[in-house]
């Protein structure tokens, strides 16, 4: 995408240092969000995703905010686990556009990670909660978005002229 | 049916040009433990599952696997965008220009068109899900190599996104195949 900086790449912190997951409820402000990422990060020893007995069971408040969940690409600190990096990388968007597309695809990022989950946890009421809400805010970003930058996809009425066919394109970047 | 969102599922920025990269990265969209296998392989196997489960999450991630397909084919337009032919040729893709040009094309890094008998359909849900479970396993250490092989945070970022989705993905697929075992006891 165009309009993007680099992502910050950030020395680590302590390597050990579990407690953030005490301060990550889930705060659905953005500002606070960015902020939590200056919190220590475990990179290696959180193997969840190979212990047989792991049954994948959490509860909403165990989740990462928004934002922190979507630059990991996984909602789950109990299934999080790096390689090679200390620490994830923040995006920060150089426009507004940018910044309302970051947003808007942290909160579907976050209502789909969570509906993955709940294929194999149907019965899950709090996380089912919590996908809705997440929802309710995607769509309320991408209404946002559109109306200012023209469609993310083809439905219902168009303005003239067509601005579906309008740049950017999402893999360009310049 | 599918709706296509003009926006990728995480951002590829990649400013700096790497021609081997982009030949490394190829085996994530054409080869062997490939997004693009993935997808097909997971949408593919829907059509054998015992219930709705089975059929709801391999829609939904199949259907993830897709705009992963989106960003690896990103990231690869990025490394090679403005090369010469010369710097494709030293990166060892001059076979590659000599037949497909500048476009993209499917296939592993050692230039092996996609093979559709890289999807794994057997007849036998569980089966399927384990290879699945497999299959997600082996595109996690791919990105891990892939990791390895760069030191460009443009690159390692959207790198590390995918690895994590792995993560996820093979935990999805594990608690399925245990649900569809405990089920298979209580019959």
């Amino acid at each position: 995408m165009n309009n993007f900086s680099n992502m910050n790449y950030f020395m680590p912190g302590g390597a050990n240092d579990f407690s953030y997951l005490n301060e990550m409820q889930n705060v659905n402000n953005w500002e606070t969000s960015k902020e939590n990422n200056k919190m220590m990060v475990n990179p290696n020893q959180n193997l969840n995703f190979n212990k047989c007995n792991f049954n994948g069971k959490t509860t909403p408040n165990e989740l990462f905010d928004v934002y922190n969940g979507y630059i990991r690409g996984n909602m789950f600190p109990n299934l999080y686990n790096q390689y090679k990096i200390n620490r994830p990388y923040d995006i920060e968007p150089l426009n507004k556009q940018a910044e309302m597309l970051t947003q808007l695809n942290a909160y579907g990022f976050a209502a789909h990670d969570i509906n993955l989950y709940l294929d194999t946890h149907p019965n899950d009421k709090p996380m089912i909660n919590l996908y809705n809400q997440y929802i309710d805010e995607t769509n309320k970003l991408v209404r946002a978005y559109e109306k200012e930058f023209g469609p993310l996809n083809v439905s219902g009425n168009m303005t003239s002229p067509w601005s579906w066919n309008n740049d950017p394109w999402p893999w360009e970047n310049n | 049916m599918w709706k296509y969102e003009k926006k990728l599922q995480y951002p590829v920025n990649i400013r700096k040009k790497d021609l081997k990269m982009a030949k490394y990265i190829l085996t994530q969209y054409g080869g062997p433990a490939g997004e693009l296998a993935a997808a097909f392989q997971y949408l593919d196997q829907r059509y054998n599952m015992p219930d709705e489960r089975g059929r709801a999450l391999l829609t939904d991630i199949g259907t993830e696997e897709l705009a992963h397909v989106e960003m690896i084919s990103a990231m690869l337009y990025q490394l090679m965008k403005g090369a010469s032919v010369e710097e494709l040729k030293a990166a060892g893709l001059g076979e590659n220009y000599a037949t497909f040009g500048r476009s993209l094309f499917p296939s592993d890094s050692f230039g092996n068109p996609f093979n559709m008998a890289y999807i794994k359909v057997s007849g036998d849900y569980i089966a399927d899900i384990e290879s699945n479970m497999g299959a997600e396993q082996r595109a996690r250490a791919t990105y891990e190599h892939l990791m390895d092989l760069t030191n460009d945070p443009d690159v390692l970022g959207p790198l590390s996104f995918l690895r994590e989705r792995e993560i996820i993905h093979y935990q999805r697929f594990k608690e399925l195949r245990d649900y569809y075992l405990k089920q298979k006891e209580k019959n």
